[in-house]
């Protein structure tokens, strides 16, 4: 893995002085932007209430899930219909392992992200061999397979009747966080997810992913492994996935196998991706803000209109946006051209 | 003995309704690369039309399958000529989202105008059956599998036979070289997407004769069942769907009576992700646009 994201070994020391030796205002930013935004989520925990908390944290959930998504669907380019695959599977480690082995939550945590991981490269290794929509169903399906696995196995995950983690009093493994932990925790997932994504961008390993998705036969031409970089990139996304399920079981204490393998989970990330511009890590970050708040808005505003609106809203964007609005107003920034009429002739028939 | 008998007989004229929902699916997939996400939606649009004829008017719902079906046929083509079609070279999963979208409009609007309750069209022959030896067979179930063998069989007469046919399907192989031709692909895209829907209404009229349908779970249970029928009978070819829809109603119905729980969907889910590892090109013959790069 580290060799494939250095390119070819070197001294962790030389790797470290020519890092700093290259720093410049215009490569550091990113880095230097991503840093204060996290100290003002710090300091926004203080002064909000604890209503606009649980809100922010289901936000950073999806910023994590998002940015997770566009690892395997954006960069490499295959579009994952199964991801909440490995968000159940997570969850339910951790479930299973706090309830019935009184595990401490943060040993149950690694177990749960290799689960996940594992779960990528078993199906991952036959299933990225199909392209396209193949893939997309093939993953949909393991998805739901997985789901009626965990129904079924009424002995070990307590099946349709849900299972609870014991939080409190003697019994609790790890004492339960409460709403400002977990509000930290979403929060320092959220951020690692994203520097992952950014420093996996920039890497080697980040254009052999670009590679396969422009044209996978070139990529394996010119020298690239695409099945290695197809399974990483599954795994990788895989693991970020199964961590914030982790998470999420441990916050939501009492869940059941439609719970956190629900299908729109997976169609959220995707949407959240691809509205935001998918191959950017930009991308999913303002979708998964910006679709994430418009929602809450428009159930607070609308009642029971609120879904027509978010699905015509959907529409809309795809129409309008069809490559994401963060890449739209990248390239409309530098090419000075922002007529939108423009932009909707791009895929027309 | 008997009772598997009986749960096959149900099989067969449950999966040829199946194969009914899933031929417009296909042939939308088929032809123009799009996976439609409001497949189940359109066939529940449908359903609703009919029942209302049916409350209304006490129309019959198999005198109700014209209305419905060129309602359905008007609204895919206004969909595709106006929607779709603007996103159609786009990478797949944004004409994916784009039919998730529509979906959560259509679905959304319909529990609004209709409530989320369970409704059906009532005849006086739906709960009447007559009797093979030990078997029962439901008239409504039968008429409805029938009619569904009829129509798709008309439909893969209509893409063998006529000129429209053709022209889709040399839309759905190579698209650059049939507008040479002077096909129109525009609006060739937005008759098929027509059809579908057409198909997907009428199919949608005969699950709410023979059973019950409701706006909230219905829907995606059908595009479910339509992908997976789909992907085992081969993108684009109608014998293909009618043969999925029967494999799968009988598994379904056999799985139903020999598993517990419901281990049964997870096997279909198995058979679903090993045809597609092994044979992607579908159970029966070739596919009939396999040719094509997927991009």
């Amino acid at each position: 893995m580290a060799e494939i994201l250095r390119g070819r070994a070197r001294s962790r020391q030389g790797l470290f002085r020519e890092w700093i030796r290259t720093r410049t205002p215009a490569n550091s930013w990113p880095a230097l932007v991503g840093l204060a935004v996290f100290v003002a989520m710090l300091g926004l925990q203080q002064l909000i209430e604890p209503g606009t908390q649980r809100l922010l944290t289901s936000v950073f959930l999806f910023v994590a899930l998002a940015q997770a998504w566009n690892i395997i669907g954006g960069y490499t380019g295959y579009a994952s219909f199964g991801q909440v695959a490995f968000f159940g599977l997570g969850a339910y480690t951790v479930a299973v392992l706090m309830n019935s082995y009184h595990v401490s939550f943060w040993a149950a945590l690694p177990v749960a992200v290799v689960v996940g991981v594992v779960f990528a490269v078993a199906i991952g290794v036959p299933l990225l061999r199909l392209r396209g929509h193949y893939f997309a169903i093939a993953t949909l399906g393991a998805a739901e397979g997985a789901r009626e696995v965990i129904n079924n196995l009424t002995s070990v995950t307590g099946g349709g009747g849900g299972i609870t983690i014991p939080t409190f009093g003697t019994d609790a493994p790890t004492p339960y966080f409460g709403k400002p932990g977990f509000y930290l925790a979403f929060l320092v997932l959220a951020a690692v997810s994203v520097a992952l994504a950014t420093v996996l961008a920039r890497s080697r390993f980040g254009y052999s992913m670009v590679a396969v998705h422009e044209d996978e036969d070139a990529a394996g031409a010119i020298g690239i492994n695409t099945t290695v970089v197809k399974v990483v990139a599954f795994g990788v996304s895989a693991a970020i996935v199964a961590c914030a399920g982790a998470f999420y079981a441990f916050q939501q204490i009492e869940f059941y196998p439609t719970d956190v393998f629900d299908a729109s989970f997976t169609v959220l990330m995707v949407i959240m991706v691809v509205i935001g511009g998918s191959g950017s890590v930009g991308g999913p970050l303002v979708g998964a803000v910006g679709l994430q708040l418009l929602s809450q808005f428009l159930r607070v505003n609308l009642g029971s209109f609120n879904q027509l609106i978010f699905g015509a809203i959907i529409v809309l964007v795809v129409v309008f946006f069809p490559q994401g609005v963060v890449i739209y107003v990248r390239d409309a920034w530098r090419t000075r051209h922002f007529s939108v009429l423009d932009n909707v002739r791009r895929y027309r028939l | 003995m008997s009772r598997f008998l009986q749960a096959a007989a149900y099989g067969v004229v449950q999966g040829g309704l199946l194969g009914l929902v899933a031929v417009g699916f296909s042939l939308v997939w088929g032809v123009m690369n799009v996976v439609n996400f409001s497949h189940g939606a359109l066939a529940v649009a449908g359903a609703y039309v009919a029942w209302i004829l049916n409350v209304r008017f006490g129309l019959d719902p198999f005198l109700a399958i014209p209305v419905v079906a060129v309602a359905l046929f008007a609204f895919g083509y206004v969909v595709q000529r106006g929607l779709i079609n603007l996103v159609i070279n786009a990478p797949i999963f944004l004409t994916l989202l784009l039919t998730f979208g529509l979906n959560l409009v259509i679905l959304n609007g319909l529990q609004l105008l209709f409530k989320a309750d369970d409704r059906t069209i009532d005849t006086s022959y739906a709960s009447q059956s007559f009797a093979i030896g030990a078997v029962n067979v439901p008239y409504g179930r039968l008429a409805a599998c029938f009619l569904a063998l009829g129509i798709t069989v008309a439909l893969a007469l209509l893409m063998s036979r006529t000129r429209l046919g053709h022209a889709i399907g040399a839309t759905g192989m190579d698209r650059g070289a049939a507008r040479l031709m002077g096909i129109r692909a525009r609006h060739i895209y937005a008759v098929t997407f027509g059809i579908a829907a057409a198909l997907a209404g009428v199919a949608g009229t005969m699950i709410a004769t023979v059973g019950s349908f409701n706006p909230t779970t219905t829907p995606g249970q059908l595009t479910l069942d339509a992908f997976v029928i789909s992907v085992l009978g081969g993108l684009g070819n109608m014998y293909g769907a009618l043969v999925g829809g029967l494999v799968l109603g009988i598994a379904e119905s056999l799985g139903g009576l020999l598993l517990t729980g419901t281990w049964v969907n997870a096997i279909a889910m198995a058979v679903l992700i090993i045809t597609l590892i092994i044979r992607p090109s579908g159970l029966i013959g070739k596919a009939l646009y396999g040719g094509r790069v997927e991009v």
